[in-house]
């Protein structure tokens, strides 16, 4: 097992898209930390301020939590982009079984998505801490609950990679699994969980759920504790590898 | 019982796409020492049937050892067989010898592996650059580099010569010789004749799906003025036009 995840990292690291995603949510956390902080007691109901815990917990989860989507699309794109570029033969010659590939797809990713989530924290804090401190905020890295949501960070980035990584080998199709992905977690759920009457069921959804882990607070969207959150989002995450092991095996490779 | 090391043994193979008999209640084997040929017209079923070989496609029925066992039951299936596919199979963003790397460490091997194949193969200072900037004779090169990796008992190579320039060819062919010379097994397929007359000295023809004739070149064409006489007539349907459904078989 060692070994394939080696070899997935082998993969990861040998074609410059990590380096765009790193990129790519790296400047997310700046952009989100520059506004979150240049909107405090401007934005009405739509975040706390940021002198508050809430306020805090909110600006951590959202700024350096963005990364996930992101390492999903990573996960997708180097799993299903397997198929696309037919080195999925190649791949099971080497490792006939199956199932054993795509648990060293989900590990790798859950593993790069640590590495993402710790780059992104230290992003968000660099810019966000002198800032704060310039306005008179001084915000503790390990007051107020502060570290435990930086955690929940560091695991919903991870559990992110891990869907994608299921996903794609669930999917095969790349450009279709990334589409859908992120039509799904920046549209249609977004849409869904601000809608009341919806919300016996909403907070369960994925990309709420991985709110809800690391309470990325939006008014009007009904979260679940850390707990159940992180809980319910490694769920889904099991179930999709679970899929995608299932998937994968019965696949004819032509 | 006969010697299994490196034996291929086929047997009852049978798959079906949706209605169609890709392979059908198909038999033969491919012993060590020689290169066997596996002939047939565009569609007959070659490429599924090495697939099945190594269980990248799953048969209807029937099964395939190599050296005695299913290839996917191997503890170490790279040093079992060598299989060239395709001359696809690469990420255009990933270095040549980067694609080696990676399946050096998926299956175990020293990193150095990959320069070896690289330099066996005529590609150690290709190696370093994109696959994207390939011709389709260095991407084949890299696929039978990729399959040269383990140096394994058997090779197994679906079309191998689709793409190489008559140098190439030759380089091929003395390549595949050495190793059935060194004891080792050599199947592949392919629908150019020459190249088989070339190339092998056992064959197997397949026509949709089924078994037609197998055995040693010399027997099969003599007095019958030369293979493509032979493939021909043994392949021909009645009143049956070029089969449509593209290169894939």
């Amino acid at each position: 097992m060692t070994r394939l995840i080696a070899a997935e990292f082998r993969k990861l690291l040998t074609i410059r898209l990590w380096l765009w995603i790193l990129l790519a949510s790296a400047a997310w956390t700046i952009l989100y930390t520059a506004l979150l902080i240049l909107l405090n007691n401007r934005t009405g109901e739509l975040a706390p301020a940021l002198s508050t815990t809430a306020g805090q917990h909110a600006l951590f989860a959202i700024a350096a939590g963005g990364a996930g989507p992101l390492v999903a699309v990573l996960a997708v794109a180097q799993v299903a982009g397997e198929y696309r570029h037919r080195t999925a033969a190649t791949t099971f010659l080497a490792t006939p079984h199956r199932r054993l590939v795509v648990a060293a797809e989900v590990i790798t990713f859950l593993l790069a998505g640590v590495g993402y989530a710790l780059a992104c924290i230290v992003i968000n804090l660099v810019v966000a801490l002198p800032w704060l401190a310039g306005k008179g905020i001084h915000v503790s890295v390990f007051g107020n609950g502060n570290a435990g949501v930086l955690a929940a960070v560091v695991i919903s980035v991870a559990v992110f990679g891990m869907i994608g990584a299921g996903l794609g080998a669930a999917l095969h199709n790349q450009l279709a699994t990334v589409t859908a992905m992120l039509l799904y977690l920046y549209v249609l759920e977004p849409l869904i969980s601000h809608i009341a009457s919806l919300h016996s069921w909403t907070p369960y959804l994925p990309g709420v759920a991985a709110d809800g882990l690391t309470q990325a607070i939006q008014s009007g969207v009904r979260l679940l504790s850390p707990w159940a959150g992180g809980l319910m989002f490694a769920a889904w995450a099991v179930a999709f590898a679970i899929a995608g092991a299932a998937v994968t095996a019965r696949t004819d490779i032509t | 019982m006969v010697e299994e090391a490196g034996r291929i043994v086929v047997s009852g193979l049978t798959k079906r796409f949706g209605r169609v008999i890709a392979v059908d209640d198909l038999s033969f084997a491919a012993e060590p020492g020689s290169v066997t040929g596996f002939l047939g017209p565009n569609g007959a079923g070659k490429t599924t049937t090495l697939r099945m070989l190594v269980g990248l496609v799953v048969p209807d029925a029937g099964g395939a050892t190599i050296g005695g066992h299913q290839y996917t039951t191997s503890a170490a299936p790279g040093r079992e067989a060598g299989v060239v596919l395709e001359a696809a199979g690469f990420h255009p963003g990933r270095s040549g010898r980067n694609h080696l790397r990676v399946y050096c460490t998926a299956c175990g091997y020293p990193l150095s592996r990959a320069d070896q194949v690289l330099e066996r193969t005529g590609l150690t200072e290709a190696g370093r650059r994109r696959v994207r900037g390939y011709s389709l004779g260095m991407r084949q090169r890299l696929a039978l580099a990729t399959a040269l990796l383990g140096d394994p008992a058997v090779l197994i190579l679906d079309e191998p010569a689709n793409g190489l320039d008559p140098e190439g060819i030759a380089w091929l062919r003395n390549l595949l010789q050495d190793y059935a010379r060194r004891g080792r097994t050599v199947l592949f397929s392919s629908h150019a004749l020459p190249e088989v007359e070339q190339l092998a000295e056992r064959v197997v023809i397949i026509g949709r799906g089924k078994l037609v004739r197998a055995g040693p070149l010399a027997e099969l064409t003599a007095g019958q003025g030369g293979l493509e006489r032979v493939f021909l007539s043994l392949t021909a349907t009645p009143g049956d036009s070029p089969r449509p459904g593209g290169e894939r078989s």
